[in-house]
């Protein structure tokens, strides 16, 4: 028997105003028709709970877009789950606020896409910098606690300290500095928000400043991009060992991109309990443990901490979704990597200053040098 | 922020509180983005930490349950322990 995952994630929907051009999220999406009836969800918490889950976080997409979002935090809630909720703010009201933490909503975590609407607007396709701000100051005044989320990138990183003054001044208990992670959208736009080695040491040099001159009153966590690293990331705790992701249809993942991968078939929580799933389904089962590891992995002290690092990245770099996490440098697959580094510092490599972006939507989206997220149909 | 004074009373802070299962005998805190494990006397001063306790009380308590310690000591670890979760931002004080 697997002990449970500490966590469940739910992906509420994929429907979203924004449209990030790093979001996570799948490039194919299911439709609003296919997602899980309030019902549906309410089971699947009470499942999380009688499993002895500890946190849910509540994600898409936009989840504030169900309309039955204070029902299902209640559901939670109720089983005894720690409720997260991760948002963009469009669509939070004062009032709706108040129903969320009436509901037992625990935590808010609240992302900006830069420190000015200018700059936010190109990189979320959408003119929400200015609600955000508002929305930042409602939660403020309520007691809950408060996460403001920064994701870091080439077209960012080199205002981050006034990124973290703007952050600071909204008074979170908690900011978390998130380099994107490339995978779905961010992935087919990498060559524009993968930094130079240069902006990223930078990076590292201010977010260590401001942790220590914010100690004690707002926490800095920091995600670093893993192209740069020695050794993978240990990513999701390693495959199927900690966490359940289910999206918008119901079906359970081991991670946000594990439907890159071919050949694996996800269950659905319409047709299973969660904790069968958990204990049962090919897809969790197909990288748990150590016996599916190739070498160097295989005779590694390391694989004990980084599980042999990230399958979707192994397979979206590689072709190989077993071989080693090729940001690795112990990786066979390391010079993919290393590739892709020397053309995001070369002088003239990558988009360093797309043409001015100060007022463009997702609808001229044909002569931006990168693509924006759409949603599904 | 430093560690805490006689007269400061601890409290867990926004967004973190204590999940007691299993009859009494797992207790977890739970934060935004994590939960601890508590045993022993970790478990015990976060059980006193209730906003309303001084941590001289708090101290008082924990010097009671372990005698053994010497109070000097019972108090050093107690303060550093609450130091350490207040940079988390798990306890206020």
């Amino acid at each position: 028997m697997m002990t449970a995952p500490l966590a469940l994630i739910a992906e509420l929907t994929y429907r979203c105003p924004l449209h990030c051009i790093y979001c996570s999220n799948p490039l194919q999406m299911s439709g609003s028709k296919s997602e899980l009836s309030t019902g549906d969800w309410l089971q699947v918490f009470k499942q999380a709970g009688e499993m002895g889950l500890l946190h849910l976080h509540l994600t898409g997409g936009e989840p504030l877009g169900r309309l039955d979002l204070t029902e299902l935090i209640a559901g939670a809630h109720s089983a005894g789950l720690y409720t997260n909720l991760i948002t963009s703010g469009v669509g939070l009201s004062e009032c709706r606020l108040k129903t969320l933490i009436q509901a037992g909503l625990d935590h808010i975590q609240l992302s900006f896409q830069d420190s000015t609407d200018r700059r936010a607007r190109p990189i979320a396709g959408a003119p929400v910098h200015e609600h955000k701000v508002k929305v930042a100051r409602i939660i403020r005044s309520h007691d809950i606690a408060f996460t403001i989320n920064l994701v870091v990138h080439r077209q960012n990183l080199d205002h981050l300290e006034e990124m973290i003054a703007f952050v600071e001044e909204l008074a979170p208990d908690r900011m978390e500095i998130a380099h994107a992670q490339y995978y779905g959208w961010a992935l087919s736009n990498r060559s524009a928000l993968l930094p130079s080695k240069e902006q990223l040491d930078n990076s590292l040099a201010t977010i260590g400043a401001a942790r220590q001159r914010l100690q004690g009153r707002i926490r800095i966590d920091s995600v670093i991009p893993d192209y740069y690293a020695r050794f993978p990331k240990a990513c999701m705790g390693g495959w199927a060992r900690s966490l359940v992701l289910i999206d918008p249809s119901g079906n359970a993942l081991p991670c946000h991109a594990a439907g890159v991968i071919p050949g694996l078939q996800f269950d659905n929580v319409r047709d299973h309990s969660l904790d069968w799933i958990w204990q049962e389904s090919p897809a969790f089962q197909k990288f748990r443990g150590e016996t599916w590891m190739p070498d160097p992995c295989r005779g590694c002290e390391r694989r004990t901490q980084d599980f042999g690092g990230c399958r979707c990245q192994a397979f979206l770099l590689t072709g190989n979704a077993a071989a080693t996490d090729p940001v690795c440098s112990l990786a066979p697959g390391r010079k993919v990597v290393d590739a892709i580094l020397l053309r995001q510092n070369a002088p003239d490599g990558a988009l360093t200053n797309p043409a001015d972006t100060s007022l463009r939507t997702p609808e001229q989206r044909t002569n931006d040098p990168w693509s924006y997220r759409v949603n599904p149909e | 922020m430093a560690q805490p004074i006689d007269a400061s009373r601890p409290r867990l802070a926004r967004g973190c509180r204590l999940r007691i299962t299993n009859n009494d005998n797992d207790a977890v805190v739970l934060f935004p983005e994590g939960a601890l494990r508590l045993e022993g006397p970790g478990r015990q001063i976060l059980e006193h930490c209730d906003g309303q306790r001084t941590f001289q009380e708090i101290v008082g308590t924990l010097q009671a349950l372990y005698i053994g310690a010497g109070h000097a000591q019972v108090r050093e670890d107690t303060a550093s322990f609450l130091d350490q979760l207040q940079q988390q931002r798990i306890v206020d004080y």
